[in-house]
């Protein structure tokens, strides 16, 4: 290259690179994007085929070849961009590089591996309509799309050195000052001080002679932030001509950029950069002939985040360990050696040649007043599309998280966004509307910062993510101030009491005031902001906080001391399934179903239709294999072991006359509270509205789920000489509260249920042919009436919907069964198991359909109108709502309409509930305290579903087992309080010795009978396993409880030892 | 002259005089820690933190480091200030309780308990015996090492210093060791000067003739052993 004498000459050549590009832009291109993230996901690999077929089939005319650096798009790593038409193919695999450059240069799309939308499956042929593209605004990003970093041809091509022309073309570089001030950028590296203003004191310090120092500040320490990263990597001239204009401007002569020895790949092209620059004559001495001189030198970090702060970076480059000093002076006045220094932010500096070119009125048409231009976001965490993203300030956190970022990849709910990495603060979900500028995330407690945007789910715990940032912040304090150096550490160790269970309301409070000091009296950034992560998740996840502290419950199941064995944890009863496991790995039966029983009174019937959340957080599982099939392993043993195998152990009512408790709905509920209270002497009288007990078990549930026989079979198991059981009495019509209480019941317990379908709320829903589905359960399961006819079709998405499907399909004159459900198929509440074998049976699910109106023929139901919907923003449960789009309206034929889409407990229960005195919702469910089950009677109470809407029968067996304890507790005259205990395990069960060659790496299937066969009959359809099946299952299980046990002196294990 | 108001009373102070300097001067009481006469102000301790400027956008600096400037306006003892002082208290204590000079800023504050985790360190970090070493006596033979919760006052490597002069100045400033050696009773020795530079009593084999300020030293004791 030859060097750059004089401006003209700058002038001449960006024409000539300019024109000469111009010729090449019709041969087909391929961009591959080669940032660190690129290369660690193997685009190196990518990149190595491409030249090799270059190469060995002379392809150098027929195709260019583009390596960037890092893009944005780091979820699609490795990919191929195809200029010009702006194919992306996503995620390659070697293999399809051929297939990719054979496309290109037939200027076709390769259809199989072009990019599709996950969640909708269309494909985007243009990056520009690819969702995760469309919205952002990609003014300093997009750039490095467009070029190869190492070459400063590709650089000036584009533009580059137009705003240094610009620059140098003027004599007095005041105005530069102006444009900066008037554009209103500011700084991008977390204070957002005004860059014009800064510079303008820049300009002014110091006496005019002596050295005046641009530092880049590239010491990004942010856990999770790269954009700094990937700037320098991908375009380092864009940074080097925002520093010579800032020299210009300020009248410095040397250049910094420090940037962190964790870069290698920015520093390499940094370094490559400053070369081409001062060999083409744009930096050194008497640049281009106008007697200006700015060098740049790189100066490395040593591994240390408070270096990013302003001072401890400047005693760093003066060679000195990096630790902070008192502003004021600031910089500005007394920098590096004494001399005036302006620090800016990468980003800040890429701006600048962008704010020249443009003008400063251009620039600050994008954002909003007072924070205008864009920001480029690193977007990571639970998130589908994990990369940097630029966007103009102001827009909504929820449309980056959403409509950018695809929302969550799974099920799971997005509970917050931390923002500004440690120093920041999260924002929870109903906050999404907050536009993402400096003043509004700093009034909702947290702070832009750098632009690190960490999503968090349900699954992760606010407290382990406040612990984890005030580790890393202990670890990252120079040490200097007393109150940062021991504050963080005090409140690491605060939190981590608390996330060990060892916390206490004092804590919180003594945490929350040793935050504010921290605050207050820390001399740098690091320390001030120390607190943040603290008091951010302080107010808006105390409850978490007070779960741990209170409740000894990590929600998030994420803190393990919490914990415990997960599946434990989370079955609502408590129920020791890790142990029962064990057990039937040792071929002890007995002992297995002693286990089961004694936490659920229903085993048999939960065998076979419970949601198994144990299965959900199974570790096996969520350690990215299968989890074990403990539903399944419950059946083996319950389908094998006679009830009478499990002697409860029953006390004797001291003093007189046992008192006695009427319990209204024989229901799981109900009958799991009859059955403890009978155990602790009570005489308990259960009233049952329906002709048999069994609440939902037997009116709602179908059979070819839960054979009659079982119901019956377990709930004789129940009953003893204590517990009468009264059918056919409806509260209301055959008693009131009142009258049982005259009556002599010492306590009510209402358990009725949410058993009444709700109405869709359209005309003519009372027509022949249109159902609610509990009623049309009813008239099968009780009176074995089939009304189901013809083209069926079932409105709705939960359980309740695929009962009535699957027990629609089995009807005698049925033709076919759709399901019309108004979200996708992913936000279905009904268990995934069971809309498998609904779809195995050839039952349709139609997603992203309303009703708007039921037609009738002849006063029967005939036709169905419809609508289609498209997911818009989520409401207040998280989930997206479903939007009506507009002319999509139809009509389908049907027979018969099956309406569910909810329960609850309906009117005839509700009304004599409020008449009893009881405090019910609007939304037809009794209200009651949640930790003791008090209503607003102090001697009733209240259990299950009819509390809560339509439940789970585990749930429900849980508040009957609770509302239990509480009724003892009240009647004994004691408080209603049961102490908080911590999951843990309290007997060792020995480890059986598994073979590795015999263990399975997967789960056993669901065994279900033949789909020809189970359509035609309400047998059962889920089999038993074989004994052989079930110990080899049961082989598979982690056992989890052996963390918590350990050796203790005699070298016996023991469980609980490893509390210390 | 400068003029500031501190606590409400006006004072005119020249150039260069710290917020501390000016506050003394009028007899208020600030506590300090890290602070002494005669070395510069460092700004380890926090507690001699002051509230300057108005609300919404008053802060709290540290009054050894902070110059006065015009116009300023000084609270040494706004709610604020004590709050965040009563915490630094507290969390001395936490950490050096045996220490005679934070057990009389305690008392004075009328702090009487600690709510943190107790441990037993002989090092606040301060810094005084380092600007001491350096400033006083021109040594420097000691400085700060590591970062956060390693750091750590040592010679550069924890190598033996050559300019060293065994001159005890930095065991003379230190607030956390009160006592003189206890040599009657060595296993309650408290002071960190052994602990935190090699004397050459503990490291050279012959030490008879070696200059030694303190009359006998628990090293000697310990040596003898």
């Amino acid at each position: 290259m030859r060097k750059l004498i004089t401006l003209d000459e700058l002038i001449g050549f960006r024409e000539r690179v300019a024109s000469a590009g111009g010729e090449e832009a019709e041969t087909p291109t391929l961009v591959v994007c080669a940032g660190t993230g690129g290369q660690a996901s193997g685009s190196n690999d990518i990149l190595r085929i491409i030249k090799r077929q270059i190469l060995e089939q002379n392809l150098g005319d027929k195709i260019e070849l583009r390596i960037t650096g890092c893009q944005g798009f780091c979820e699609m790593d490795p990919f191929i961009l195809v200029e010009p038409q702006l194919h992306l193919y996503p995620r390659l695999k070697m293999s399809d590089v051929s297939k990719v450059i054979k496309a290109a240069i037939g200027g076709y799309v390769e259809e199989d591996l072009i990019y599709k939308e996950p969640q909708i499956g269309i494909s985007f042929h243009s990056q520009n309509d690819i969702p995760f593209f469309k919205k952002q605004t990609r003014t300093i990003l997009g750039n490095n799309q467009m070029l190869d970093p190492i070459r400063i041809f590709n650089y000036v091509e584009r533009s580059g050195y137009a705003a240094l022309e610009k620059v140098l073309s003027r004599a007095e570089p005041d105005w530069i000052i102006e444009e900066v001030k008037a554009s209103g950028l500011r700084g991008r590296g977390g204070a957002g001080f005004p860059t014009g203003k800064k510079w303008e004191l820049a300009r002014a310090s110091g006496d005019g002679q002596g050295q005046k120092y641009v530092v880049c500040n590239c010491d990004e320490g942010d856990p999770g932030a790269y954009m700094d990263r990937s700037l320098l990597e991908g375009n380092p001239h864009a940074i080097i001509e925002g520093m010579l204009i800032a020299g210009i401007a300020i009248g410095a002569t040397q250049g910094i950029i420090y940037v962190r020895s964790e870069y290698p790949l920015a520093i390499k092209h940094t370094m490559i950069a400053l070369r081409q620059a001062r060999e083409l004559g744009l930096l050194g001495e008497d640049i281009l002939g106008t007697g200006i001189d700015f060098d740049i030198e790189i100066v490395r970090g040593a591994g240390a985040f408070v270096c990013g702060e302003e001072t401890a970076l400047i005693r760093s480059v003066e060679g000195f360990m990096g630790e902070p000093r008192q502003r004021p002076p600031y910089p500005i006045a007394k920098g590096i050696d004494g001399c005036p220094t302006c620090i800016n932010n990468v980003e800040t500096l890429a701006n600048i040649p962008v704010i020249i070119n443009r003008g400063a009125v251009e620039y600050a048409k994008v954002g909003t007043p007072g924070n205008t231009g864009t920001k480029i976001f690193s977007l990571v965490g639970k998130i589908r599309n994990t990369g940097l993203v630029e966007v103009p300030l102001g827009m909504s956190i929820g449309e980056v998280v959403h409509d950018i970022g695809g929302g969550p990849p799974g099920k799971a709910r997005i509970k917050a966004v931390q923002t500004g990495g440690p120093s920041g603060g999260c924002i929870p979900a109903h906050r999404f509307d907050l536009p993402v500028d400096f003043d509004s995330l700093k009034e909702a407690g947290s702070i832009m910062g750098s632009g690190g945007m960490i999503v968090m789910d349900e699954d992760t715990c606010m407290v382990d993510v406040a612990k984890y940032f005030m580790a890393f912040l202990r670890d990252e304090s120079c040490g200097k101030c007393f109150t940062c150096r021991k504050g963080t550490q005090r409140m690491h160790e605060l939190l981590e009491d608390i996330a060990e269970g060892r916390g206490t309301l004092d804590h919180l409070d003594l945490l929350e005031e040793l935050a504010v000091v921290v605050k207050d009296t820390s001399m740098c950034g690091l320390g001030q902001s120390a607190a943040n992560p603290v008091l951010s998740t302080l107010r808006y996840f105390r409850h978490e906080y007070e779960r741990h502290i209170i409740d000894k419950r990590c929600d998030a199941f994420v803190c393990k001391d919490l914990v415990g064995p997960p599946c434990q944890s989370a079955c609502p009863v408590g129920t020791e399934a890790w142990r029962y496991v064990a057990y039937i790995g040792r071929g002890e039966y007995e002992e297995a179903y002693r286990v089961i029983r004694e936490a659920n009174p229903f085993p048999s019937v939960c065998a076979r239709a419970c949601d198994h959340q144990c299965e959900e957080r199974c570790r096996a599982g969520t350690s990215g294999g299968d989890p074990i099939a403990i539903r399944a392993l419950k059946r083996f043993v319950t389908d094998r072991i006679d009830p009478s195998t499990y002697a409860p152990v029953r006390e004797e009512w001291k003093d007189g006359e046992p008192p006695r408790v009427a319990v209204v709905g024989a229901g799981p509920a109900g009958l799991s509270a009859a059955h403890i209270l009978s155990l602790k002497g009570y005489r308990v009288t259960v009233y049952e509205a329906e002709p048999e007990p069994g609440g939902m078990l037997y009116c709602a549930i179908p059979e070819y789920r839960l054979p009659r026989e079982v119901i019956t079979k377990e709930i004789q198991s129940l009953l003893d000489d204590n517990i009468e059981v009264t059918c056919n009495a409806s509260l209301g019509t055959d008693f009131t509260v009142d009258s049982l209480l005259e009556d002599g019941y010492s306590a009510v317990l209402l358990a009725l249920g949410a058993h009444k379908s709700r109405p869709l709320g359209l005309e003519n829903e009372d027509v022949e042919g249109v159902y609610p589905s509990i009623d049309f359960l009813k008239a099968f399961n009780q009176r074995g009436e089939q009304l189901a006819k013809g083209r069926v079709g079932v409105i709705g998405g939960g359980n309740s919907a695929i009962d009535a499907a699957r027990t629609a399909l089995r009807q005698r004159d049925v033709e076919s069964v759709a399901i019309l459900y108004r979200r996708t198929q992913l936000e279905m509440p009904a268990f995934d198991e069971e809309i498998e074998a609904a779809l195995q049976e050839g039952i349709t699910i139609e997603t992203l359909i309303s009703p708007t109106a039921i037609k009738t023929t002849s006063g029967l139901f005939s036709h169905l109108e419809l609508v289609r919907n498209s997911l818009g923003a989520p409401d207040s449960s998280g989930r997206r709502r479903p939007v009506a789009i507009e002319g999509s309206e139809h009509v389908i034929e049907l027979d018969t309409l099956i309406v569910a889409i909810s329960e609850d407990s309906g009117v005839d229960c509700i009304t004599p509930a409020r008449e009893g005195g009881i405090e019910v919702t609007d939304w037809n469910t009794v209200k009651a305290d949640p930790n003791t089950l008090v209503t607003s009677r102090p001697e009733v109470f209240a259990a299950g579903d009819v509390i809560t809407g339509p439940n789970t029968i585990i749930d429900a067996i849980a508040d009957g087992k609770k509302a239990a304890a509480m009724i003892d507790l009240q009647i004994r005259g004691e408080e209603l309080v049961q102490p908080a205990k911590s999951i843990e395990p309290l007997l060792y069960v020995e480890a059986t010795e598994v073979d590795a060659d015999e263990t399975l790496d997967h789960r056993i299937e669901t065994p279900r009978a033949s789909i020809d066969w189970r359509k035609r009959n309400f047998a059962e359809v889920e089999v038993g396993l074989s004994m052989q099946e079930a110990r080899a299952e049961a082989g598979r299980c982690l056992r989890c409880d052996l963390e918590f046990c350990e050796k203790d002196q005699s070298e016996a294990r023991v469980a609980g030892g490893h509390k210390k | 002259m400068i003029n500031l108001k501190i606590n409400g009373i006006d004072v005119a102070v020249e150039q260069g005089t710290t917020l501390l300097e000016a506050a003394e001067f009028l007899g208020l009481p600030i506590p300090t820690l890290c602070h002494m006469e005669g070395l510069t102000p460092y700004g380890a301790c926090r507690l001699c933190v002051v509230e300057v400027g108005k609300a919404p956008a008053s802060r709290l600096v540290t009054s050894c480091t902070y110059p006065a400037e015009e116009g300023l306006e000084i609270r040494t003892s706004s709610a604020r200030v004590v709050r965040a002082r009563k915490i630094i208290v507290e969390l001395l204590l936490a950490s050096c309780p045996q220490s005679k000079t934070i057990q009389d800023i305690a008392a004075a504050m009328d702090v009487r308990q600690q709510r943190f985790r107790q441990e037993q360190e002989d090092c606040i970090l301060c810094g005084r015996c380092v600007r001491m070493c350096s400033e006083q006596m021109m040594a420097g033979a000691i400085g700060f090492t590591g970062r956060g919760q390693d750091r750590a006052i040592g010679t550069p490597f924890d190598a033996h210093s050559e300019v060293c002069r065994l001159c005890g100045g930095c065991i003379y400033v230190c607030p956390a060791c009160e006592l003189r050696c206890t040599y009657t009773d060595p296993e309650q020795a408290i002071c960190g000067g052994c602990a935190n530079i090699g004397p050459p009593c503990v490291e050279k084999p012959q030490f008879d003739d070696m200059m030694c300020y303190m009359q006998p030293c628990v090293a000697c004791e310990i040596k003898e052993d």
